[in-house]
């Protein structure tokens, strides 16, 4: 062994670099996509992901992306795909998924609304799965994700932290999710969740529950889900 | 330790690539197989150029007293895909050779084009290789005017991403003599070598201006181009980036067997020992597991011809180019985390800037 000291982990978690915005909490100016990204991009011009969170959300998306002359300034760019207010058939909703422009680097999708695994397969690369909470019925750990990452052999992992603690406080869930799908992580939700399930500004008792899997994920854009501070 | 040596003084059982592979559910599998092709290519070449097989090509013709294996003052070395053991059917035979004296060099020269480069592995067509360079160049002339785009190339890959299969000797002694030129003025305990990191630097930039300068009226080959500056360039800047900058934490003794152990292995080991001693594994499997993705598409032929055929503008379009854009990524977001997230991050932040 060379005399080289062991390269040793000193940086804050919020030295992390990149750290974006999602639209999600952006409530106020929700459906006005070019204010959204302008928003997230003051925040960070790194990395951001533009929420979709309801179906008829989407549609006005699409549209302003497809409108743009030249892409957006993020250099990782990730859609989250409708989870709520789904009424299209699930091949359309691909359908319009796989429209997002291709400098779109990932596209989130839940899960537990997943009916036909094999139709997401046209997403390719780009699908990105998302741990759930304990209200979802399915894809809430490493053991119920598995099965859908056998049947989406190229999709990737989006790790929501505050997610994982709500299913396991210990956060041993979220170790073995590093530790069965490390290759497929792509990017980070962070935030806290309160009693309702909804994502808050990050607590200090979650920063320090979170704390040993942020430090396995340092290479990868972690997404807010709420603001730095309430 | 000597560049040359075959010892790997950093392993603890198998390669840095090995062991960080172990911590993976996929393995390296295209990484440790072009690196297993590669060692199998050079002994036999190695084997060719040993045993007389020029003496019954070009070297015969020549005759044997002035054959290659007849001078002390050469080496044939092999560069890109060689030297960073990632050889394909693919690859070109990035060659040159190097000459200690003086002289011409032209029957050398004929005795291995008979063996190298032929076909589809011509080497580029900057006679930036395929020809002879003198070693007094590359070690004399760093800067100014005689260091030109050629030399500089040379130069870095020789430190870099290089391997002899003819003249050992010759190619250590040269490889030693640039070393040194570049550690003449390291003196200072726990300061990387700054000589050598801006040339590092130097070169990386060089090729990155000089990719849009290639591509400003011509796009031929713009899409593979691309995809090599952003994956192997990429990895051959961080594998002499990253042991320059681990000098920071070295006595000013320490840091000539340092460098020649590290420099000695393939690119990919210098990383994966890198993120191994700073304890981010998870980020190396994914760095390493982006850039072993690429190793596979690059060695598939009809990969590397869809990419080749792409412009600027329509690059986009092919999900092969996407692809690629979003392994190159993984690999960047993976240097940058072992870069700015250890504490390589104040070494970076003091000599690599200004």
């Amino acid at each position: 062994m060379m005399p080289v000291a062991a390269l040793t982990d000193r940086r804050p978690l919020l030295g992390h670099h990149p750290i974006g915005a999602s639209t999600g909490f952006l409530v106020e100016a929700r459906g006005d996509w070019a204010s959204l990204a302008d928003a997230a991009a003051s925040l960070s011009p790194f990395t951001a992901e533009l929420a979709a969170l309801s179906e008829d959300e989407l549609p006005g998306l699409l549209g302003y992306l497809a409108a743009l002359d030249g892409s957006l300034p993020f250099h990782y760019l990730s859609v989250h795909a409708p989870s709520k207010g789904l009424r299209m058939a699930e091949a359309k909703l691909v359908d319009a998924l796989a429209r997002l422009p291709a400098y779109v680097d990932a596209v989130v999708v839940h899960p537990d609304v997943i009916d036909d695994p094999a139709e997401y397969r046209r997403l390719g690369a780009r699908l990105v799965l998302e741990n759930m909470d304990t209200r979802k019925a399915r894809g809430r750990d490493a053991g119920e994700l598995a099965p859908y990452f056998a049947e989406l052999p190229e999709a990737g992992l989006c790790l929501d932290v505050a997610h994982a603690r709500d299913v396991d406080p210990s956060m041993r869930g979220a170790q073995e999710l590093l530790d069965r799908f490390a290759g497929r992580l792509r990017h980070l939700h962070v935030s806290s969740i309160d009693d309702a399930g909804h994502h808050v500004p990050l607590r200090a008792g979650d920063e320090e529950a979170f704390r040993p899997i942020l430090r396995r994920c340092r290479d990868v854009p972690w997404i807010l889900e709420a603001p730095l501070t309430p | 330790m000597d560049p040359g040596s075959a010892a790997d003084p950093l392993s603890g059982g198998g390669s840095a690539l090995e062991r960080l592979a172990a911590h993976s559910a996929d393995g390296f599998p295209h990484l440790l197989a072009a690196r297993r092709r590669t060692e199998e290519e050079l002994a036999r070449l190695r084997a060719r150029f040993a045993e007389g097989a020029l003496a019954g090509g070009a070297t015969a013709r020549l005759g044997q007293d002035e054959g290659i294996g007849a001078r002390r003052d050469v080496a044939v070395v092999l560069f890109g895909s060689w030297g960073r053991r990632e050889l394909s059917a693919q690859s070109d035979d990035d060659w040159l050779l190097l000459v200690e004296g003086d002289g011409e060099a032209e029957a050398e020269l004929a005795a291995v084009r008979a063996v190298l480069g032929g076909g589809t592995r011509e080497p580029g067509l900057q006679a930036t290789f395929g020809v002879a360079s003198s070693a007094h160049g590359l070690v004399e002339h760093i800067g100014l005017q005689e260091d030109n785009n050629r030399n500089l190339t040379r130069r870095m890959l020789l430190m870099l991403e290089s391997v002899p299969v003819v003249g050992d000797d010759v190619y250590r002694r040269s490889w030693l003599a640039v070393l040194d030129r570049y550690l003449a003025e390291t003196r200072t305990d726990r300061r990387p070598p700054r000589f050598f990191l801006n040339d590092v630097m130097r070169y990386w930039r060089t090729i990155a201006v000089d990719f849009a300068g290639k591509h400003r009226a011509d796009d031929t080959k713009w899409g593979l181009r691309n995809a090599k500056l952003r994956t192997s360039r990429k990895l051959l800047f961080a594998g002499g980036l990253v042991p320059i900058l681990r000098c920071h934490e070295l006595r000013s003794a320490e840091v000539r067997p340092f460098l020649c152990a590290q420099l000695a292995l393939p690119a990919t080991d210098r990383v994966a020992d890198a993120f191994l001693a700073a304890g981010l594994v998870d980020a190396g499997v994914r760095c390493l597991g982006a850039y072993d993705r690429w190793t596979g598409m690059v060695g598939d032929a009809a990969v590397r011809a869809e990419l080749a055929g792409l412009d600027r503008d329509g690059a986009m379009a092919s999900a092969t180019f996407v692809e690629v854009r979003r392994l190159a990524a993984e690999l960047q977001n993976g240097l940058l985390a072992l870069l700015f997230e250890t504490s390589l991050a104040p070494a970076l932040r003091e000599y690599a800037i200004f």
